[in-house]
């Protein structure tokens, strides 16, 4: 089989970060001119400011946070989703009892430099386990397809390949933690979390418990080389 | 639960102070630019005989060239994306009225011959090969000699087997421009490049959040509608068939 | 040897947007429905699903949603003294096929005709007198007019959800819509679609000049909307894969989204997909329809018997109908006697293209296929025509609907065909070019006609249409003039190089203009100049009813799709408020 290979073969791991990578300097701060400063942003991510905590300490250093889905994988997601969302959560759209603090505490230049680290950072996407092959399966098939008598279209419109994400706007799903994206569905199905209101509420609102257990399994081992490669 | 005592990060993370940076940021521009080189694929022609491939090769290499910026038709793979097609349903017919009786018509009533693409381009190709066996075979002449032949073809309606030179010519530059432009799954527009040398993002397309950012710069990679969550583009025309 | 089906109360030639409507609403009003539409099967979700469905090989320059040349085509001449040719590919203008026709490939632009359109000849005679049009124009009043259809359009509309900014709401002009247009009773159903930077830099253009910009009515809908039928659609992405694809997102209006599922749902609708409908059969009078003889796709022939035939199978393909039905007396140009095939229309369509500096990113991909700001002030009869010798005119808009590259690639004038010297412009100009289009009318004439093609056929074995069209000077005229309006706002829109392209003859099919074919059944108030009547029926068969484009007296300004809407519910409600209660003619002469 003839797979032509977008990226240079001696950069794997770049060539995944590279997917999920937007840009870091051209983003929400387009109005800004200072470029991002990703060196800086480690340090925060490490260290946290006066104000804040280190991000590190939820979403490690890595950014891959942990298994246990609690706090969202956030490494190689891209730079002006993270700015996007960081900037919300000071607002009413995306209010959250942990990150509206301290995204409120952290200067403009601090939110685009630690976008910027995170982004950059091109931690191997491990291989989760995941419990249900049926629910897999049911998962994938609403990634690809959607569904018809429910009238929901395939995740993979906006979200990418297999949920590899569309940067600069969009965020990777695949690799991202199953439980963690089930509670993203029901923060927008229960009106929780306002911004996109207009698209994944509207989605939101359209899955069932199992639909959103399905995708969110299906999402988890999406990046898995093992599954993936055998279509 | 865990513990998110600073102690215990550092100590997980193994960080101390800022020392620890991570992998080197990936040039921006680099996604947008042509990748590095990857080696070439090898081509089997399954309609082109070698006589045809040689023309074919080194008139799109004229016709869209390679410069130092960015490569042309040749190296994005065009003669695979004619070839393919002349050996599938486009090159059979699909889609043509195929009924007689044949008139020459007007220019507005557009094509009016019998031939198939596949037929079009068999007998066109045949009639300038032999017409340049005795003097310089199309791919040994000079660029210069290659452009004004090329022009020839396309000026005027000298007869190919039956086939006018510019209805040749005009086919063949569409189907170059195809292959130049078309989503890589059909064989052309190898590693994406001329996507990346205009700017054209692919087929995953979802621009609500972008569309009001007047005049922002787009430079992630552009995607394929073959391209898996690794950014593979399974790019295979001969059976079997993945589903994207 | 046909078999003769169970007769049914109505039967529809086509299930597309006006065959959907129409079996919908009768269905719902108790009489047993059968809508037979000879191509596939399809619904948004598996079929127009996305990545698949953004290749613009296969469905923009390959037309795999269109109509199969090798089946059915047409024949084309400009002229009466030339033979007409078979379109042995679609080129200028593209038929749609299978469930939800062309609704399912369009773009979305969705404007109403204006009120002058509906009684134009008495229009242009009130103000310019009686000998001021062009006497090879065949224009008529319609027979019905805009305040007939304008809760009509507005039904059609909120099926849809356009998003739109009202210009005009019962006689109250409005800031940020249309100040030219009728006058509407409501709002639009969902605001105005995001202002794209080629639209917002249209704007400030358009408004130095003292024009009335304003955005593009859009059935690619802004934000999600429930509509009446109780179906879902959702918010547009500006995927920029619009025109001649499907829409994944359930953001388009297409029969899939509006309308079809209720239909579906309704046991006394019957759908039938793969049905070749070769005739409508009359009884021994020729004045009765008894239904319609058609072929499945196993190559099996049917009769199906009905009281009521609907020809709704777009524009073109209705007028064919009637004619290999024998279903109204044929159009003959020489005699100027005839009825069906008189009146054939297009549209008149132009470019100014803007090229600007490389430090301006237009990024044409983010569109829709109704995104974008127009202006209006040159449409129609909204500016006047005393001093110019035509009528008609064109809206000027900044309405890209893609940056798709096979298609797409603009270099200035001066660019090779071919060549470094054509790369390199390519390279340079795609995102940094906005191409402006100039929509215009299209006036029939004595000359213009469909009829059947007396040499080839269909892969049935019935003539094909034969289509005799050219441009009159009128249009020509017509789009010079606004062209060169549209090249001066992309003056001042801050282009480097702008170039007009005005529309000049000879009309050739061997170029995309539009699908915008209108003409050749068309409605009125006399038996001797159009085969319906203002309630699109026919005059000659009563139980059949020609719904479509087909019934439009000339083409104005605007896309069609919003003005067939609105006569198919016209027509609804002649149907059922009148002729199921008393079949028969409508309209007595």
């Amino acid at each position: 089989m003839t797979c032509v290979r977008r990226a240079n073969a001696a950069a794997v791991i770049t060539a995944i970060a590279v997917l999920g990578l937007a840009w870091s300097a051209a983003s929400l701060a387009q109005g800004n001119k200072r470029p991002a400063d990703p060196k800086h942003g480690a340090v925060i991510a490490a260290q946290g400011t006066a104000n804040v905590p280190a991000c590190a300490q939820c979403h490690a250093f890595s950014g891959a946070s942990d298994s246990s889905g609690a706090f969202p994988r956030i490494a190689g997601q891209s730079a002006y989703y993270l700015e996007q969302q960081m900037h919300d959560f000071t607002a009413s759209v995306r209010a959250n009892a942990i990150m509206s603090p301290i995204a409120k505490a952290l200067s403009a230049d601090d939110i685009v430099d630690v976008a910027a680290y995170y982004a950059g950072n091109s931690d191997p996407f491990p291989p989760l386990a995941s419990a249900d092959a049926a629910l897999v399966k049911e998962g994938q098939q609403l990634a690809r397809l959607g569904n018809a008598t429910k009238g929901i279209q395939a995740c993979n419109n906006c979200h990418g390949p297999d949920g590899a994400g569309i940067p600069p706007a969009i965020p990777y799903l695949a690799g991202q933690y199953a439980q963690y994206i089930a509670f993203e569905l029901q923060m927008w199905k229960r009106g929780f979390r306002k911004n996109s209101p207009e698209s994944m509420a509207v989605i939101a609102q359209q899955l069932d418990e199992r639909a959103i257990a399905a995708v969110a399994a299906f999402y988890q081992q999406a990046r898995d080389p093992a599954v993936s490669a055998s279509k | 639960m865990t513990d998110f005592s600073r102690r215990a990060v550092i100590k997980a993370t193994g960080v101390v102070g800022a020392t620890l940076l991570p992998v080197a940021l990936e040039s921006q521009e680099a996604s947008a630019q042509a990748p590095r080189p990857t080696p070439a694929q090898p081509t089997t022609y399954l309609f082109f005989n070698a006589e045809e491939a040689a023309f074919i090769e080194a008139a799109v290499a004229r016709l869209i060239p390679a410069d130092d910026k960015w490569p042309g038709a040749l190296e994005a793979a065009v003669p695979n994306y004619i070839d393919k097609q002349l050996n599938g349903a486009w090159g059979a017919g699909e889609r043509l009225y195929r009924s007689g009786p044949w008139q020459a018509g007007t220019p507005s009533q557009g094509y009016q011959l019998p031939f198939t693409p596949a037929e079009l381009y068999r007998t066109a190709i045949a009639a300038i090969n032999a017409e340049l066996k005795a003097a310089t075979p199309f791919a040994k002449m000079t660029g210069a000699e290659q452009d004004a032949y090329l022009h020839s073809l396309e000026g005027s309606g000298k007869d190919l087997g039956g086939v006018p030179s510019s209805v040749f010519f005009a086919t063949l530059w569409d189907s170059t421009v195809e292959g130049f432009f078309s989503d890589p799954v059909y064989g052309g527009n190898r590693d994406m490049m001329a996507w990346r040398m205009i700017g054209f993002p692919g087929a995953y397309a979802s621009y609500y959040d972008l569309v009001d950012h007047h005049g922002t710069t787009v430079t992630r990679a552009p995607t394929s509608l073959g391209e898996d969550v690794h950014g593979h583009v399974h790019a295979d025309t001969t059976i079997p068939a993945h589903l994207p | 040897m046909a078999e003769r089906l169970k007769p049914v109360d109505v039967v529809t030639v086509g299930v597309g947007m006006t065959g959907g409507i129409m079996g919908k609403e009768l269905a719902a009003a108790g009489l047993k429905v059968v809508g037979l539409e000879r191509g596939p099967m399809r619904d948004t979700v598996p079929d127009f699903q996305s990545p698949v469905i953004h290749d613009e090989l296969r469905f923009a320059v390959r037309k795999a949603l269109m109509q199969d040349n090798v089946k059915e085509a047409m024949t084309f001449r400009n002229s009466a003294d030339q033979t007409a040719l078979p379109m042995r590919r679609w080129a200028g203008f593209l038929p749609g096929n299978g469930l939800g026709g062309a609704l399912v490939h369009w773009n979305g632009q969705t404007y109403r005709f204006q009120p002058a359109d509906f009684i134009y000849k008495t229009h242009l005679e009130q103000r310019y007198g009686k000998d001021f049009v062009d006497p090879e124009l065949t224009i008529q009043d319609w027979g019905a007019t805009y305040e007939d259809l304008e809760p009509h359009y507005d039904r059609f509309e909120y099926l849809c959800g356009t998003s739109g900014k009202a210009g005009n709401l019962k006689g109250q002009i409005q800031p940020g819509g249309n100040p030219f247009e009728g006058a509407r009773s409501r709002e639009y159903p969902t605001p105005p679609m995001k202002e794209p930077y080629y639209g917002a830099l249209f704007r400030k253009g358009a408004e130095s000049l003292g024009y009335h910009p304003f955005p593009q009515p859009a059935s690619t809908l802004s934000q999600p909307y429930t509509n009446p039928e109780g179906l879902k659609l959702q918010q547009c992405v500006f995927c920029g894969f619009c025109e001649r694809f499907a829409c994944e997102h359930f953001a388009k209006a297409s029969p899939q989204t509006i309308v079809l599922p209720a239909a579906l749902k309704n046991p006394n609708y019957e759908l039938r997909t793969g049905c070749q409908v070769l005739r409508v059969n009359l009884d021994s009078t020729g004045k009765k329809a008894t239904g319609v003889a058609y072929v499945n796709a196993a190559g099996q022939e049917f009769e199906q018997p009905a009281d009521l035939v609907l020809i709704t199978a777009f524009a073109l393909n209705n007028v064919r109908m009637l004619l290999n039905s024998g279903i109204g007396k044929p159009y003959d140009p020489n005699t100027g006697e005839g009825v069906v095939g008189r009146n054939y229309a297009y549209q008149t369509v132009s470019s100014a293209t803007v090229f600007y500096d490389d430090d301006v990113n237009i990024n044409p991909f983010m569109a829709s296929g109704s995104s974008g700001t127009v202006i209006d002030d040159f449409s129609g009869d909204n500016f006047d025509h005393g001093p110019q010798k035509f009528i008609g005119g064109a809206y000027i808009g900044s309405i890209m609907t893609n940056g798709r590259p096979i298609e797409f690639h603009p270099t200035p004038p001066g660019t090779p065909a071919w060549g470094l010297g054509w790369k390199q412009a390519v390279a340079r100009h795609y995102n940094h070019t906005i191409a402006l289009t100039v929509h215009g009318s299209s006036h029939p004439t004595r000359r213009n006609y469909l009829d059947l093609d007396p040499t080839y056929k269909d892969a049935w074995g019935l003539p094909l249409l034969r289509i005799t069209f050219e441009f009159p000077d009128n249009d020509i005229r017509m789009s010079s003039y606004v062209t060169e309006k549209a090249a001066e706002i992309g003056r001042a829109m801050g282009g480097k190089t702008v170039v007009g392209t005005p529309r000049r003859p000879p009309y050739t099919t061997t170029v995309y203009q539009t699908t915008h074919n209108t003409g050749g059944a068309i409605m009125g108030n006399d038996p001797k100049t159009s085969p319906l009547n203002r309630y699109l029926q026919c005059w000659d068969v009563p139980n059949v009813f020609v719904v479509g484009a087909s019934a439009f007296v000339h083409n104005a300004t605007y896309n069609p799709t919003d003005t067939v809407g609105a006569l198919t519910y016209w027509a609804l409600a002649a149907i059922k408020d009148q002729y199921l209660k008393s079949p028969g003619p409508l309209v007595r002469t």
